[in-house]
């Protein structure tokens, strides 16, 4: 922990050295990047350093040294245009870039009026953005369309699952790609495909079909999640809870449901996620009753980025995180009950 | 399999049946429940998947619109030899055709015949509103009066491609060929030659996007699988956010970076590394499709690489150093072949994922970082051309299918896991 | 043993995490020649020790010496010791012949020599027609084989052994420990051997250090071990013990008066007591044990009462109860069948002052 604090100390102390600004001329101008390079060598140089045996020879550490700057950059690449979004929502200006005031911790450069227009509150809108209800359907939509076909997908998928992981069944393989080639397809063909069918069948710009679209894309990802957990689940807990009478859905409800929860809740997680995010399917025959969250941000993006789409994006990524952290807590509890790994 | 101890006697079980007899009976149950079971999510992926694909594969050779507009003129097509004008029974059979079929249809049909021969649309549908205050023949020479280019033999030549009802015109459209009216195959004229460099391209993206990932992803993979697991499950998060991340959010985040007043530009302005005139340009273009590609599918390679290199004992490194290698050596003999696997599944599904892109390309590509993905979405929304759409379509469904094959030969469809 | 060792360990200290020490002042002299096995419960520092030796942790302090060079800081790879791994660490990507190759080629042999080595390595573990096979293609003891033949292709003059035996069923385990031990003795190499089964450091070892907490609980022979443990971390771990608590009222030419409450003044060796006053661990191997003795043969008499017995052949094991402590075992010979014991009947038991040790508590 006290490894972390000190590395959070240099990235701070880095940021700051960064937004410093200097005189375009004179001798200054060029003291500034290159005490910046020296900070950023002399980090990796401590890091690398650190992780070598006393042995190591002079080339040695410049490789390791070259090895701890490309991961740096690798992570940073990552993350950073995500954190960036992050301050840059807070802006009280209409641009997406930073302004002196922000970079100036100016108070003035900041406020929470995206945020506003962003949740239907105009009184702070300018009159070029446009301000309306749209982010607050689009999430309403978003929610609906999400849980509906994550439902369907569980369900369905953890059906898959457990047939696909019992003995004896013929053309497994087969039929496990089968189940996973929503995944492996491309979203536009999937979508072309759909749209030509769905229009056959008047299914074009209904929520039904919307759903039905997004069951099949969420689907993979239960099967995949369910059936990783039942391969390490104990068949014999089946077969004991039949020996002991119970019947084959209260033996599945009491015994095997339990024990596969997390892997059914990663995969839900995975299906909802997918239809959250999903654009290319709901532009393709979305009606405008069916304006979800990333449709709104599809027409958003091509027309003109406001800030608010950055405010939309934060809480966006603040959302993942939260995913992300529930799917490998589940992902523990899954290992610690089934006594994989030690707490 | 059996040995030669084995009695002569076929085993039986206590109620006198065959063995073999009882344990296939109990075995076949087995596989029923296990059928049963999985019969619900088939079915439904059949209707809602499995269907709706094969449907694309009919619609990519389906050329039937052209027939059921012109079924008389096309029953007797064959009788003309094409090297001079056809006769009067040709013509009445086109006349009959035009003036008894519906108006929408006609519409549809001589949009589909113009794909082969311009000027066909504004012929017919010139024609089909003449042709109303004709009421007999002979039809040849009023045909020809009403508009000149009944008279042309190309016209007439050009329909003995459309004749069948299925083609693999689209297919070839999709590669900048076509065929002639007597089914030869031709390249497209030059201008309308786009389809092979959209092709090069998107292979080239890939292929680019997947060998930038594999470098980027191969020491990160290294750093976290090595690292004592408090450390790298906090470094895992730097790999994992942005792929639980919204693929806009993350292209917005990246028009923030690299537009031209973006942070990237800004900073390395305001650090006196670039004038304020000669920003650069990241986005809209080439270079913006391969920077925003690589980010977004990097996690797709850090995982499977790192799954593989976190199984890899330590002890193999150690006792390759033990025998006397360097470490560089150790790691070059000993650790690199052991995570080909991990390297195989992640190049392949990187490029899979790479070659089928759509979003990306369309928000942040500009005009030459366009891929074929959009140009399915653009003949399937804009320019209406569904044949070529759903051709282009079953074309990259076919590689991606292989693609698909190659995973599961190199990894196993079973061995995929998320997260 | 010979006036130069050939490892020395000299004041070595570990720590992980600049908090707790792994390893804490470490001093070990290892002779050429010798088996010398380190021995404790997970968590003691021996792996840490070996993996120090062999370059893969750096010692936090002090020296480790390996024929009088200083090794500290020299690379696993420059240090020519042989190493067995737990699990054996044999490369699957590669057959028997390619795996044992590996360290030859590393060093540019020729490939007759080479080849000539490898003949030789695998003739001495028995295995001579699986040269091309895969490892994955090998049993547990083929596996374990072709890793002592890869540690010992390069005739290192030093070999570790970390748990080499571990993954193998018991069986397997005790032919192995021979084997291993034989072919120490004919290629007279210096040996250092990890374990935690007491088993088979006795069965192997020239000497043992047993580790405890980070710290060598006692260096001896096997025998010395066993005999003349000199704590109670020692006599606990190595072999059964009986234990009875007391404290020390006398003491004279190395012998202790001990008060033990409900079995009076028990004479016995002193070993490690805190002198007069302080409580003392009595420690009495249960073979040692005289049921009846006959009256003043032995120093030492009380009574006990039967409270299991356990027939296994050779001997009765019996468990009684004696001054409050009821795990006491008395290893009956088979002999003594006439005086028979019964469940619930008292007894007298007798040993002697030197099979008795005062150790700490």
């Amino acid at each position: 922990m006290r490894a972390l604090g000190i590395i959070a100390l240099w990235v701070v102390g880095l940021f700051l050295l960064a937004i410093v600004p200097i005189p375009r001329e004179g001798l200054l101008a060029y003291v500034k990047p290159l005490l910046l390079l020296i900070a950023i060598v002399y980090s990796i140089y401590r890091i690398s350093n650190g992780m070598m045996p006393r042995y190591r020879s002079t080339g040695q550490l410049l490789w390791q040294m070259t090895y701890i700057g490309i991961c740096g950059f690798v992570l940073f690449f990552l993350v950073a245009p995500l954190i960036a979004v992050i301050p840059l929502s807070f802006t009280s200006k209409a641009f997406l870039n930073f302004t002196p005031e922000m970079l100036n911790f100016d108070p003035a450069g900041y406020s929470i009026r995206w945020y506003k227009i962003m949740v239907g509150d105009c009184s702070d809108a300018v009159v070029t953005t446009v301000c309306g209800d749209k982010w607050k359907i689009g999430a309403w939509n978003s929610l609906l369309i999400g849980l509906t076909a994550t439902f369907l997908a569980t369900v369905l998928g953890t059906l898959a699952a457990i047939g696909l992981t019992r003995p004896n069944v013929p053309g497994r393989k087969l039929i496990t790609a089968f189940m996973i080639s929503p995944l492996i397809v491309p979203l536009i063909i999937t979508a072309a495909s759909l749209f030509f069918f769905f229009a056959k069948v008047n299914l074009i710009a209904t929520f039904a079909g919307v759903v039905l679209a997004h069951t099949v894309l969420g689907l993979p990802f239960v099967v995949i999640t369910v059936t990783a957990t039942l391969s390490s689940f104990d068949h014999n807990l089946m077969r004991a809870a039949e020996s002991l009478g119970g019947g084959a859905w209260k033996n599945f409800r009491q015994v095997m449901l339990p024990l596969i929860m997390p892997g059914v809740i990663s995969g839900a997680l995975f299906a909802f996620i997918t239809s959250f995010d999903e654009v290319v399917i709901i532009i393709f025959m979305g009606g405008a009753d069916q304006l979800t969250l990333p449709k709104q941000m599809w027409s958003g993006i091509r027309q003109e980025i406001s800030p608010t789409i950055l405010a939309v994006a934060t809480i966006l990524v603040i959302l993942s995180v939260v995913m992300l952290t529930t799917v490998e807590l589940l992902r523990r509890r899954s290992e610690r009950i089934r006594g994989i790994s030690p707490a | 399999m059996s040995d030669a101890t084995a009695p002569n006697q076929p085993l039986m079980t206590s109620d006198g049946r065959l063995l073999k007899d009882a344990l296939q009976q109990s075995l076949r149950r087995s596989k029923l429940k296990a059928l049963g079971l999985i019969s619900i999510p088939f079915l439904f992926l059949v209707i809602v998947f499995a269907m709706p694909v094969f449907n694309l594969l009919v619609k990519s050779v389906d050329d039937n619109l052209i027939n059921e507009v012109l079924p008389r003129t096309f029953a007797i097509y064959e009788d003309w030899d094409g090297t001079e004008l056809p006769g009067e029974a040709h013509y009445e059979a086109m006349f009959l055709d035009l003036t008894g079929a519906e108006g929408i249809q006609i519409g549809k049909a001589s949009t589909r015949m113009n794909y082969d021969k311009s000027k066909w649309k504004s012929l017919i549908k010139k024609s089909a509103r003449k042709f109303k205050n004709i009421e007999s023949g002979p039809y040849k020479e009023v045909m020809i009066k009403t508009d000149k280019k009944w008279g042309d033999i190309t016209f007439w030549q050009s329909l003995g491609s459309m004749k069948d009802p299925y083609t693999f015109g689209y297919y070839l459209n999709a590669v900048d060929l076509r065929y002639n009216h007597d089914k030869s195959v031709t390249a497209q004229p030059e201008n309308r030659r786009i389809y092979k460099m959209l092709w090069g391209r998107t292979l080239l993206v890939s292929l680019i996007v997947t060998v930038l990932c594999l470098i980027l992803a191969y020491p990160v993979s290294h750093l976290l699988a090595t690292l004592p697991l408090r450390y790298s499950n906090l470094l895992m998060i730097c790999v994992l956010m942005p792929f639980w991340t919204s693929l806009l959010v993350r292209i917005v985040a990246w028009m923030i970076m690299l537009q031209q007043n973006g942070v990237v530009n800004d900073a390395l302005v305001h650090n006196g590394l670039l004038d304020d005139e000669n920003r650069l340009a990241m986005m809209y273009n080439f270079t913006g499709t391969i920077i925003v590609m690589t980010q977004i599918l990097l996690p797709f390679m850090i995982l499977p690489i790192y799954s593989v290199m976190r199984t890899i004992s330590p002890n193999y490194m150690k006792a390759a150093q033990n025998l006397g290698a360097s470490p560089a050596l150790a790691f070059l003999k000993v650790y690199m072949p052991l995570t080909v696997p991990g390297v195989g599944a992640g190049v392949i599904l990187v490029f899979i994922v790479a070659i089928g892109y759509y979003i990306t390309p369309e928000l942040v590509g500009g005009k030459d970082g366009q891929l074929i993905g959009n140009q399915i979405a653009y003949h399937l929304k804009s320019s209406l051309n569904w044949g070529l759409a759903s051709a282009m379509g079953v074309m990259l469904l076919a590689g991606i299918l292989i693609l698909y094959w190659c995973y599961d030969k190199i990894v196993g469809i079973d061995n995929m896991r998320m997260g | 043993m010979s006036a130069q060792p050939a490892i020395r360990f000299d004041k070595v200290q570990k720590s992980y995490d600049g908090e707790v020490l792994v390893v804490k002042d470490l001093n070990l002299d290892i002779a050429k020649g010798e088996f010398l096995t380190m021995l404790g419960p997970s968590g003691s520092g021996k792996t840490t020790c070996l993996m120090m030796l062999a370059g893969f942790e750096t010692a936090t302090n002090g020296d480790i010496f390996l024929n009088d060079r200083r090794i500290n800081d020299v690379a696993p790879s420059k240090r020519g010791i042989g190493m067995v791994f737990q699990n054996y660490a044999l490369f699957p990507h590669m057959t028997v012949a390619e795996n044992l190759a590996f360290p030859l080629e590393v060093r540019k042999m020729s490939k007759s020599e080479t080849e000539s080595r490898i003949k030789r390595a695998l003739d001495m573990v028995e295995l001579s027609g699986f040269a091309s096979r895969r490892p994955l293609q090998l049993s547990g003891g083929q596996q374990q084989r072709v890793a002592v033949a890869r540690a010992l292709v390069l005739d290192h003059e030093v070999v570790l052994m970390d748990e080499p035996l571990g993954a193998l069923d018991k069986q397997l385990r005790e032919q192995m420990q021979y084997e291993i031990k034989h072919i120490h003795e004919n290629l007279g190499i210096t040996a250092v051997y990890v374990t935690h089964d007491q088993a088979e450091a006795l069965t192997m070892s020239d000497r043992i250090a047993v580790f405890d907490d980070g710290v060598i609980q006692q260096l001896s022979s096997p025998e010395d071990l066993y005999e003349r443990p000199e704590n109670s971390f020692v006599a606990q771990f190595i072999g059964e013990n009986n234990k009875l608590v007391g404290t020390v009222k006398a003491e004279s030419n190395g012998v202790s008066d001990v008060e033990v409450p409900g079995a009076g003044t028990v004479r016995a060796k002193t070993v490690n007591t805190q002198g007069i006053g302080g409580d003392t661990l009595l420690s009495i191997r249960p073979e040692r044990v005289h049921i009846n003795p006959e009256s003043g043969a032995l120093e030492n008499t009380m009574t006990g009462k039967v409270e299991e017995l356990i027939y296994l052949g050779d001997h009765i094991r019996t468990r009684m109860s004696v001054a409050g402590n009821d795990e006491f075992i008395v290893k009956v010979p088979n002999t003594q069948r006439q005086s028979m014991l019964k469940v619930g009947e008292s007894a007298t038991i007798g040993f002697q002052t030197e099979a008795c040790r005062a150790l700490d508590v």
